[in-house]
């Protein structure tokens, strides 16, 4: 068995941190003697999305988005509303999630039009919401508890075409003000948990796997793994938001 | 000088009096309150004082140390501000504890680091004669913001120097660079000239792949570490200056305990240098000092000794009397210095003990995702020289994480939170020991080294 994984856009969406998802699921499927080919999409790549079986989409910074914007409109945004049409399994954060919402509008009123591969939309505020987060994933997808750090500006509002990832137990999530983070579609998972979100939810990461080998082969069981420091991580920040919500 | 900076001046002094009378260092809050009694308290205490300001994302204090020893030695009367305390406060405390009650300083100049985001209420009162800016990389956007933006935060401070002045830039940092648009100031470049090393990979994660102007994507010439070196831009022709005015031309050896480089350029008749402490990225604060000693008027052989004669203490490369084999210890706080740290521990050649401490508090940064931006992979090509990592600190289990998939097995990673016990527990340590704290976890790892070995309080 082997996934091939695409990182999509790691010369610019990189913000902080988002190359340990990748590390995570090449060593979690090594560990378990599945193969992992990773293939890195920069900007101005004519490599096709088709093939893949698991895209990664990162955060990445305000200075570097009309370089983006202009390669994702390029073709790129077409491929992906295919992409996620067809079932492939992407994991998108915090821009990368954003990006594939329908668009973008600034505090201002300057709107900028995304992918529209899912059904929301995301509007800037002038404060950021910032800090450790943590929140439980919907029971239909394993109902397991997420730690990660959130910093965003923009407030992400869900239409009725996809569901909300899960519910927030401490912090923000999308908009600080509705309860909910993330949004999950097919298999699209978005979550504004930016940076290494997979090493310390092994649960999180384990899904993406089974969902991207299940499309691929049918049926997959995952061999557990030794999980001790990666839970002991995990449960030492849920204490901690328990304690300091 | 009004009856307000007068009451702020006796206030601060009594903090800081009190404050050291507790056994605290006492750096930074007096002048926390005097700032609320006079806010322009330091205005009036910096007027007529010939400053030297060291900004930038690293290299600050090791840079401002330097050029310490220069002044030092060429029996300058001045100050510094050595404890790190470098913000507004700080830099107010350290002024008021070198004037009079009257608010007159008793030194003809100042050798002062500050932060470089504190650097736009800074400057405008504290008026230097000369800035340095070391270099700029991403660095707790959770407190910075994109590496632009702090860009842009030192590009407002100069603006605010109301008198024109000179500004050393690092020529290899493009960001950097960028600050010399303005035509106000002067500036002078100082950097390391393609062949002065072997050329690095260009990274993939750049903190500055995309031209500053026009977005274009870089190309390079050579590169020195991180986004540093030849950089040009093919579309609207920004490029690293050609001829910096304070270079290194070659880098003749590096060494464990520092290195050996030629440093020329348009200013200066090449000189043979030897810098007190090892790794390239010190070899760009020697460069920077030099450029900022001799702008000050400090003659070169004065500059140049005290390049191989310098302390930095407080964490840059610390050594402390731990174990049989001893323990350096260096700091580390974004991504940037990690990998350099890394890159140093490629040349050990012994089998060693590495510590690493990670902690998220304000000062460090409350994010930790950086430690999966730094290359700690380099960790398995070792070759069998590590002997253990122990982690340590507030956020000791994510670094376990962090080491266990870098690809070091497990069983050689230890959990050890109490500092006391780790130092304990290390003193009977055969192999040298490498720590590497981030800042909130330096100031109390080092406070029970100095405790077990000896070492100067850090205000010192």
């Amino acid at each position: 068995m082997e996934l091939k994984i695409c990182h999509l856009y790691p010369d610019v969406l990189n913000l902080y941190g988002d190359g340990g998802n990748i590390r995570c699921l090449t060593q979690r499927l090594k560990w378990r003697g599945i193969g992992a080919e990773v293939t890195k999409i920069p900007i101005g790549s004519k490599e096709s999305l088709k093939g893949f079986d698991l895209i990664f989409i990162g955060g990445g910074q305000d200075f570097e988005q009309e370089v983006l914007l202009e390669d994702l409109h390029r073709g790129r945004d077409k491929e992906l509303v295919a992409a996620v049409q067809d079932g492939m399994t992407i994991l998108a954060i915090c821009g990368g999630y954003q990006m594939l919402g329908a668009y973008y509008e600034t505090h201002d009123g300057k709107r900028c039009d995304f992918v529209g591969a899912l059904d929301l939309y995301t509007v800037g505020a002038k404060t950021r919401m910032i800090g450790n987060y943590m929140y439980k994933v919907d029971e239909k997808l394993g109902g397991f508890t997420v730690v990660g750090f959130e910093n965003h500006s923009g407030k992400t509002r869900l239409g009725p075409g996809v569901e909300p990832l899960g519910k927030v137990l401490a912090g923000f999530g999308n908009n600080g003000e509705d309860g909910m983070e993330g949004a999950h579609f097919q298999n699209v998972f978005g979550t504004y948990s930016h940076g290494p979100l997979l090493p310390k939810n092994p649960d999180f990461a384990d899904l993406l796997i089974k969902t991207a080998l299940e499309r691929k082969y049918g049926r997959a069981e995952l061999a557990p793994l030794d999980d001790t420091l990666e839970r002991a991580a995990h449960d030492e920040m849920c204490r901690r938001l328990e304690k300091h919500p | 000088m009004s009856f307000r900076a007068f009451l702020a001046i006796c206030l601060c002094r009594f903090l800081r009096g009190f404050s050291r009378l507790v056994h605290r260092g006492g750096t930074a809050m007096p002048g926390r309150w005097a700032l609320k009694v006079c806010p322009d308290l330091l205005s009036v205490l910096a007027r007529g004082v010939k400053t030297v300001a060291i900004t930038g994302t690293n290299g600050k204090t090791t840079t401002a140390r330097m050029i310490d020893q220069g002044f030092e030695d060429a029996g300058l009367s001045y100050f510094a501000n050595r404890s790190g305390a470098n913000l507004m406060s700080g830099i107010t405390t350290e002024f008021v504890m070198n004037s009079t009650l009257f608010g007159k300083c008793k030194k003809e100049y100042a050798v002062i680091e500050c932060d470089e985001a504190a650097a736009v209420g800074v400057f405008p009162q504290l008026m230097p004669e000369l800035v340095v800016v070391t270099n700029l990389f991403r660095d707790q956007l959770d407190r910075y913001g994109e590496v632009t933006h702090t860009l842009e935060n030192i590009r407002k401070a100069l603006a605010g120097i109301s008198q024109p002045i000179e500004v050393l830039l690092n020529a290899d940092c493009s960001l950097t660079a960028s600050l010399a648009e303005d035509t106000y100031h002067s500036y002078l470049f100082f950097g390391i000239d393609k062949g002065a090393v072997p050329s690095g990979k260009k990274s993939e994660l750049s903190d500055a792949s995309h031209c500053i102007r026009c977005k274009t994507e870089y190309e390079y010439d050579y590169i020195t570490y991180g986004h540093l070196g030849g950089f040009r831009c093919p579309k609207c022709g920004y490029h690293r200056a050609e001829k910096p005015e304070y270079a290194v031309t070659d880098v003749t050896e590096q060494r464990p305990d520092g290195s050996t480089v030629v440093i020329g350029g348009v200013l200066m008749e090449p000189c043979v240098v030897d810098v007190n402490l090892p790794a390239l990225y010190n070899v760009y604060n020697a460069v920077g000092a030099v450029a900022a000693m001799r702008e000050m008027g400090i003659p070169d052989e004065t500059a140049i000794a005290a390049l191989g004669k310098f302390k930095c203490g407080f964490g840059r490369m610390e050594d402390f009397a731990l174990g049989k084999g001893g323990a350096k210890v260096m700091l580390v706080k974004n991504p940037a210095g990690c990998n350099q740290v890394l890159d140093f521990l490629q040349n050990v050649k012994d089998r060693f003990v590495l510590v690493i401490c990670l902690n998220d508090r304000a000062a460090d940064g409350t994010d930790i995702s950086w430690i999966w931006d730094a290359d700690f992979e380099k960790l398995c090509e070792l070759s069998g020289r590590l002997e253990k990592v122990i982690v340590s600190g507030d956020r000791a289990p994510d670094m376990a994480v962090r080491i266990k998939y870098a690809g070091v097995d497990p069983r050689f990673v230890e959990t050890e939170r109490d500092y006391e016990k780790l130092v304990s527990s290390l003193e009977s340590e055969e192999r040298p020991i490498y720590m590497i704290p981030t800042y909130t976890a330096l100031l109390e790892l080092r406070e029970v080294l100095v405790k077990h070995c000896g070492g100067d309080e850090f205000w010192v």
